[in-house]
């Protein structure tokens, strides 16, 4: 395939294209991403992936300007792959990501494209995973994933990386319970921005809530979850967020955790899609048979009880 | 109601309703501003009123009826044209001239590089270097710009909010050497920095240092320039971006009190600045509505000012400039705009104005010609002297109807101030971006109400010109203005002292790290023949540049259009697209260059976004190139740009040749959006440039037949 050899080059309108072809919802571009995805998968980079997530308003966009900016700046190459919410309305987005990573945006040494949401749960689907394998392709050193914060978003996002990292403002210590009921799971790294100006306090204060809040979660294989204070706006910290990263995919890859991982979330996905395909099967099998309204029928005149109407629709789909 | 009067109103009601076969209740129209327009007023309209006194006289607390008792009995209302033109050798010819033909104050505006603190040889602002007005580098420019005009004897105002510290200081320094001592120069700097933020976007430093800059400003005038107001606080733009005038008014008055709060923390006494604060709104086709809004922004000013304890009367009068509105202007049958404007003048005479700049018909094309602006001057000379205006003092006093609009003005304008001031004051507000989100859903509102017919707007939407006239535009040859300035600048900076002036730089950096007066050590730094763009950098060190978040409003537009065939045609096209290409249409907006007016853009996205398209926002002041990146990495099918200062003969052309450099067989089209003139569109053409959309272009159609491009392409492949 030529696009194969142009992506394995670095060729930007290559790239692009190949994740406009795996993020398509046509048939006939899923065959061909399937083929280019198993041609690619032969000779895997080098990439890490690290996964952005949080609430909105903690400064995300500016952090991953700001620390990419800093990346960048020591030789890596980078690609960025953003979840941008999309209006349910209508189904047309407004992608804005761009209007917050001016800086980075314009360095030859970036890709980042954004992608519309759809519907799915923080809009991580299938392409945001092939997307990634593109990336890597190509030759970029990190892939950021990023995300919109909304609760189950980050166990799906967590699948997709090889590291996890949560930004959090300062003054969210009173999130902390929702977060220890499962969050730590899934992030390595914790990002409490905004350590600048009048909310220098506030974030050391919620620095130390997190990390006592932490230390209680520690598995005892994994190292400790980390806690970092970064200044987006004034570009502090970003030293620790990069020596952190490279320490912990250090540490796990020596005690076999990184690979461990990557399986685990190769089964994760495998499961997912199976799920998907069947879920999609049943779906058209309902559908077509018109049995929910029939049975639903019978059992508003009491003829049956809900309970039997599922029973006999089940065994009636499953049958074929 | 007495009972005599109650039936007096029952038998015209019912006249009323027989005439019209209406009920009265369904004559009741709503204003944008959400105000009930009645088809009568009647003495009881004049009842509990909180603002507006029922009996008061011109020059007299309340100042409803206007800041002087005699008003233009006296004398009339100052004639202040805007106007640039590229270079200052061409812009003093024609203030020479508006000046031999009756013009009393000179407008200065200035270019886009210049109001953002770049230098024309500054690789970033290639097609911006003297669009939209004059380019002033260095103080030589400034001269020039003044040469045989006594500053002494001349008021000048300058429209001037980014980097107001080098030009202001470049005016000053220009009149020292002129032989003008500084306490002697009258006249007005824009320096409002807040609506910057809001809408017009040519900001350069954070909003907290550039409030730290505006109170040196103020602080800096009252002591050494007693003749120069130091302030002009600006709802125009506001207007011009898509707000209503209860917005206009509730943030212009909220953005002053933050002004005078941030002079006050500089240890001013109220009374030592307020006298010369000055105000600047638009005036647009809504004409009573327009009258109403100068009598409630007085009436509400004096009582604010009271609030702050000032003492001097004439701290707590309202004294405001008045433009026409540019929005309100069409490209399409453009002399109907002679029309418009003349209506907008009389408003604003009407409500009671200091000074007016009234539009020539062609803005909505390109710069005014000597013609159009000759034409736009008069439509001002014969208000003054052929129709008797200005023989009586607020002639409108009285009326039922104006004087309850008034009210309801000032009460709606009243309570968005105090939510505001809840907030914690317009700094907070404007970095929350609260007050640009309401603006732009305010412009959304009413970009609807035309494309669906609900608002007439004369040649565009009805009463179409089937034979449309042809107008000449001045043209600029911006290459041309760019390369005199570089020699300028690089003729400059071999013949002065270099060490002085890095030792004048880095005291103005230094400057900045604490409380000084920055405009002291920024003379200094202009005297000795630094540029704006060093100036400017100097500071940058200290303060960063200023870039903005993006918040975009969703759904506003589409709400308009429930059930518009219209509408579900473009809706039904993107799906049928979506269903063959696996993916929706995908469209990046963009403006490039340092042209900073994004409401089209916003609108343009928001719109596209209801109707289906996957709209990519891209940020302001991008360069060509890294549009091109970002067009191809998000692998969009079309680029559209919007544009406003006349870049577009430069930057659309680069786009191009960026696009092809990262992938020459790159198929995005690329549209052109806004103030483009029709003797530009053969060369956009040739240059590929798929479609071209005018002011007052609709919407629902242009996006049909972006959609109708995007899949012509595609099926070409």
């Amino acid at each position: 395939m030529e696009l194969v050899d142009k992506i394995f080059k670095g060729e930007r309108a290559a790239i692009a294209k190949a994740i406009t072809l795996v993020e398509s919802s046509k048939d006939t571009d899923q065959q061909i991403s399937r083929q280019l995805i198993s041609e690619l998968i032969k000779k895997p980079g080098k990439s890490i992936r690290v996964g952005f997530s949080g609430p909105p308003g903690v400064g995300k966009s500016t952090f991953i300007e700001s620390f990419g900016s800093y990346l960048v700046s020591q030789n890596y190459k980078l690609g960025i792959l953003a979840i941008d919410p999309s209006s349910q309305i209508t189904g047309g987005s407004i992608l804005g990501d761009k209007t917050r990573m001016v800086e980075i945006s314009k360095n030859p040494n970036t890709f980042i494209r954004s992608t519309p949401s759809r519907g799915t749960l923080g809009g991580i689907s299938m392409g945001t995973r092939e997307a990634s394998i593109i990336l890597d392709a190509a030759g970029y050193d990190f892939i950021f994933i990023e995300t919109v914060g909304v609760g189950q978003s980050e166990i799906v996002a967590s699948n997709l990386v090889d590291i996890f990292t949560l930004i959090v403002g300062p003054g969210s210590g009173d999130e902390l319970q929702g977060i220890k009921k499962g969050i730590t799971e899934y992030a390595d790294i914790f990002i409490v921005n905004k350590n600048d100006g009048e909310l220098k306090m506030e974030a050391s204060k919620t620095a130390a809530d997190y990390k006592s809040a932490l230390s209680y979660y520690k598995k005892l294989d994994e190292l400790e979850k980390q806690v970092l204070l970064v200044s987006a706006i004034e570009q502090t910290g970003m030293e620790d967020v990069i020596k952190t990263i490279n320490q912990i995919i250090d540490q796990n890859k020596l005690k076999g955790i990184f690979d461990e991982r990557r399986a685990d979330q190769l089964e994760y996905w495998i499961e997912e899609e199976v799920k998907n395909i069947i879920a999609s099967d049943i779906t058209n099998r309902l559908t077509s048979k018109g049995n929910i309204s029939k049975y639903s029928e019978k059992v508003m005149k009491n003829e049956m009880s809900m309970y039997e109407a599922v029973e006999t629709i089940t065994k009636d789909t499953l049958k074929q | 109601m007495t009972n005599k009067s109650n039936n007096g109103f029952n038998t015209w009601q019912k006249s009323f309703e027989k005439e019209t076969k209406k009920n009265f209740s369904d004559a009741i129209s709503e204003t944008d501003e959400g105000i009930n327009i009645k088809p009568v007023y009647t003495k009881e309209d004049l009842e509990n009123f909180s603002f507006v006194k029922k009996q008061s006289l011109p020059g007299q607390w309340p100042y409803t009826r206007g800041p002087k008792a005699s008003m233009y009995t006296n004398r009339p209302w100052t004639i202040r044209q805007y106007a640039g033109f590229s270079t200052a050798e061409e812009s003093n010819e024609f203030y020479k001239k508006n000046l031999e033909s009756g013009q009393k104050g000179l407008s200065v505006a200035f270019d886009l590089p210049t109001h953002r603190g770049y230098d024309s040889d500054d690789d970033l602002v290639m097609g911006d270097v003297g669009k939209a007005g004059v380019a002033i580098d260095t103080v030589e420019d400034m001269k020039i710009l003044f040469n045989n005009i006594p500053l002494d004897q001349m008021s000048v105002s300058m429209t001037m909010n980014g980097a107001v510290l080098p030009v202001l200081a470049s005016f000053i320094v220009a009149g020292e050497e002129q032989g003008v001592d500084r306490s002697l120069l009258s006249g007005t700097i824009q320096n409002d920095i807040l609506k910057e933020f809001m809408v017009r976007n040519t900001y350069i430093y954070p909003p907290e240092p550039s409030m730290k800059i505006v109170a040196d400003i103020i602080e800096f005038t009252s002591k050494e320039m007693p003749k120069f107001n130091s302030i002009s606080i600006s709802g125009y733009h506001m207007q011009e971006a898509g707000a209503d005038n209860v917005l206009e008014l509730a943030y212009t008055l909220a953005d002053g009190m933050e002004y005078v709060r941030a002079a006050m923390s500089k240890g001013l006494d109220v009374d030592d600045f307020a006298p010369r604060l000055s105000f600047f709104f638009a005036i647009g086709t809504d004409f009573f509505m327009e009258i109403a809004k100068l009598r409630a922004a007085r009436t509400l000013w004096a009582k604010i000012m009271k609030d702050f304890g000032a003492k001097n009367e004439r701290s707590l009068i309202l004294r405001t400039h008045c433009q026409t509105s540019g929005v309100s202007l069409t490209e399409k049958d453009p002399y109907n705009n002679i029309i418009r404007t003349s209506y907008e003048a009389l408003s604003a005479i009407l409500g009671g104005t200091q000074s007016l700049h009234t539009n020539s018909f062609d803005e909505a094309i390109a710069l005014p010609t000597d013609e159009s602006a000759r034409i736009a001057r008069n439509t001002q000379l014969i208000l003054q002297n052929e129709t008797g205006v200005t023989k009586t003092v607020d002639p409108l006093a009285g009326s039922y109807f104006v004087e309850n609009l008034t009210e309801e003005l000032s009460k709606k304008a009243w309570d968005i101030i105090t939510e505001i001031e809840e907030l914690g004051g317009m700094t907070k507000a404007v970095k929350a971006g609260i007050p640009k989100l309401k603006i732009e859903e305010s412009a959304t509102k009413k970009q609807a109400k035309v494309d669906s017919g609900s608002r007439v707007v004369v040649g565009v939407n009805k009463y179409k010109n089937p034979k449309e006239p042809s107008v000449d535009v001045r043209v600029i040859d911006n290459n041309r203005v760019r390369d005199d300035q570089i020699k300028k600048i690089q003729a400059i900076k071999e013949s002065r002292d270099t060490t002085a002036v890095k030792k004048a730089l880095a005291n103005l950096t230094n400057a900045a790290k604490d409380e000084t007066n920055l405009l002291v050590p920024c003379i200094e730094a202009i005297k000795l023949r630094a540029t704006v763009g060093e100036v400017s950098k100097a500071l940058e060190q200290v303060y960063g540049r200023h870039f903005a978040k993006s918040l975009s409003v969703s759904g506003v537009y589409g709400k308009h259009f429930e059930g518009d065939k219209e509408f579900m045609k473009v809706e039904s096209k993107i799906k049928e697209f979506e269903n063959v290409n696996g993916r929706r249409p995908r469209v990046l907006v963009v403006k490039m260059g340092q042209d900073g007016h994004d409401r089209g853009a916003k609108i343009v996205a928001t719109s596209f976004a209801d109707m289906g398209f996957d709209v990519d926002m891209g940020p302001l002041f991008q360069s060509p190139k890294d549009v091109a990146k970002d067009a191809i990495e998000n692998d969009v099918h079309a680029i559209g740009v919007s544009t406003l200062a006349a870049g577009h003969k430069t930057l659309v052309p680069e786009l191009m040749k960026g696009l092809k450099e990262i992938d020459p067989k790159s198929k995005i089209i690329v549209f052109v959006g806004g103030i483009i003139p029709e003797q530009d569109y053969e060369f956009l053409y040739e240059n590929n440039v798929s479609a071209i959309f005018g002011p007052g272009s609709n919407i629902i159609e242009s996006a049909e037949k972006v959609i109708d491009l995007i899949s012509d392409n595609l099926s070409k492949e």
